[in-house]
Order: structure tokens, then sequence, then C-alpha cells
């Protein structure tokens, strides 16, 4: 399986994250352009890859995860908290047979991310 | 007297023995550490994560960083960063940084009235980063130029940003 998938969990609670809106664009031209936004299902991930594998091209790419609006209204958590509120991942498809799999672990003080599998 | 610590320094004197040559020198050092201090003489080791503890207790308010390399254990030096604040319609940049020896900027990011309530992109350069000391990655690697957003709401206060950082993942959060 190639392309790009994702998993949103809130490390706070330490469960997943859902109902997350995603923007992910792609570096064309010399431009970010937005391909697509989608939303977290109750599993923290996408229904379908964010880039199906046989769409799949060498260039760069960005997730941009809103995770303020999910934290806002979560019990315990003041606006004034959240300090990561829509962390982006700039990252690059170099080999286009492979998958990349770009988690997103968040807090309101904290993010993380890195390439899973 | 046989006791976890006793042995713990006995491991530790050993193996800084080695780098420094002296049995007493090595003692002394074990002994400081112990202490939690370390000696003013302290070796330094190259590549080693040798800050001491940094207290920003009671100063203004500020922005500071800290770029620790995971791959290698050590601070991330010479790791170039581009500070730019939202406007409203885009990040406009204030000014590039480039981290000391020991993973931090030599001053502050932003102190004092130049800190405002806003949102904030670092800009980190990885690639350029791990080329640099030689790492092997594809090209273009997985990351590139890493952006690191975050807010500042109250510019009364301190904000302490370290970026824990390999090739191929990274965390930030707000530190103290």
């Amino acid at each position: 399986m190639a392309g790009i998938t994702t998993h949103v969990l809130d490390a706070d609670r330490g469960r997943p994250a859902p109902g997350v809106r995603i923007d992910f664009s792609a570096f064309e031209n010399g431009a970010w352009r937005l391909v697509k936004s989608v939303v977290t299902n109750a599993d923290g991930r996408t229904d379908k890859p964010i880039l199906p594998g046989d769409e799949a091209k060498v260039g760069q790419y960005q997730l941009e995860f809103h995770i303020d609006a999910y934290l806002r209204g979560k019990p315990g958590i003041s606006e004034a908290d959240i300090f990561v509120d829509n962390p982006v991942v700039r990252f690059a498809i170099f080999d286009a047979k492979q998958h990349y799999h770009v988690p997103m672990l968040c807090t309101p003080g904290n993010c993380a991310t890195y390439r899973g599998s | 007297m046989d006791h976890p610590s006793d042995r713990h320094a006995l491991t530790r004197r050993s193996l800084v023995g080695a780098g420094l040559g002296g049995v007493a020198a090595a003692a002394a050092t074990s002994a400081a550490f112990a202490q939690g201090t370390p000696p003013a003489n302290a070796p330094a080791q190259p590549g080693a994560l040798t800050t001491a503890p940094v207290s920003q207790a009671g100063l203004g308010p500020r922005l500071t960083m800290h770029a620790i390399d995971q791959f290698h254990g050590t601070p991330g030096a010479g790791m170039i960063c581009d500070l730019s604040m939202h406007d409203g319609s885009g990040y406009k940049p204030i000014k590039t940084v480039t981290t000391a020896p020991n993973g931090r900027t030599a001053e502050p990011i932003l102190v004092d009235d130049a800190v405002k309530v806003g949102r904030y992109e670092l800009l980190m350069h990885f690639e350029e980063y791990f080329a640099k000391i030689g790492v092997k990655l594809p090209s273009p690697n997985f990351l590139g130029l890493v952006p690191i957003r975050f807010q500042i709401r109250d510019a009364g206060q301190r904000y302490h940003l370290p970026v824990l950082f390999t090739p191929w993942g990274y965390s930030y959060y707000r530190g103290s």
C-alpha cells in the first residue's frame, strides 16, 4: 500500500480524536494548493486514505490539523491552555511506491508527529 | 556499604576516568555530579548534552527555544529557524535565528515588548541541519522545512519552546 494516511490521537486523554478537520495540501508550481479537507472518524482516522496510492507522486505535501476546534469545549480545557492550535506537518513523498503514515498526537500544550507505518 | 548510588558512582567514575585519564579528577567529577552540580572544569564531551539546568524563574516576558537532536542525543546546534507571525492574511517574517552549540539561541528570540499576542510559526531547517552533519537521508527528505506553529496568548508570560527532533519525526511543547 502506498499513499498518505493519518491518525489523530488525543494524547491528553489517551484516545482517538474524532471530528478533527484536516486540510491536505500539495506544493505545486511554487505554491501550496488545498487538495481536500477531511474529518477524522470515531477511530481518529479518515475513512479513506488522504492520498490514494495510485495518485501518489514525489513531492511536498502538508497536513494541517485543526486541533484547536477539537479541544475547545472539552471539559477542563480553557482557551488559554491551547498553545499548539493548528499544527501543520510538511513532509515529502520521496518514493511514490512507499506508504506514508503521518500520525498526529496532540494535547493543548504539545504535539508530536513521525513517519509511522 | 553496597548502595545503588555507590554502584552508579563507580560506573560513572570508570567511564569518565577513561576520558579524563586521571582517577582523582574523575572522582571529583563524580562527586560533583552526585551533588547535582557539574564542576566548573567539567570536560565538554563533544556532542553530548552538556547544558546545565537553566532557570528562567523571575524573568520578564520572552520567547526562548531549545532544539534537541534525538537522533544523536545532542543539542541541535546550528539549526536555522525563521520566526514569523500571522497578520490575518498570512505568516510574515520577523527574524531568522541560528541555534548555538547548546541548542538554544544566544539571546531570547523575543523579549519584553517584542512579545506580542498572536499566532507564530518557527520554520526549522531540518534537512539542512542533517545534511551539514553528514546524515545520509532520502532526497528530498521526509522532513525538510518544518513549521512549528504555536500561539502566544499572554504577552506578559515567558514562553519556552523545546523542539525534539529526528529526521523522521518531532515533537514540541510549551516548556518552562
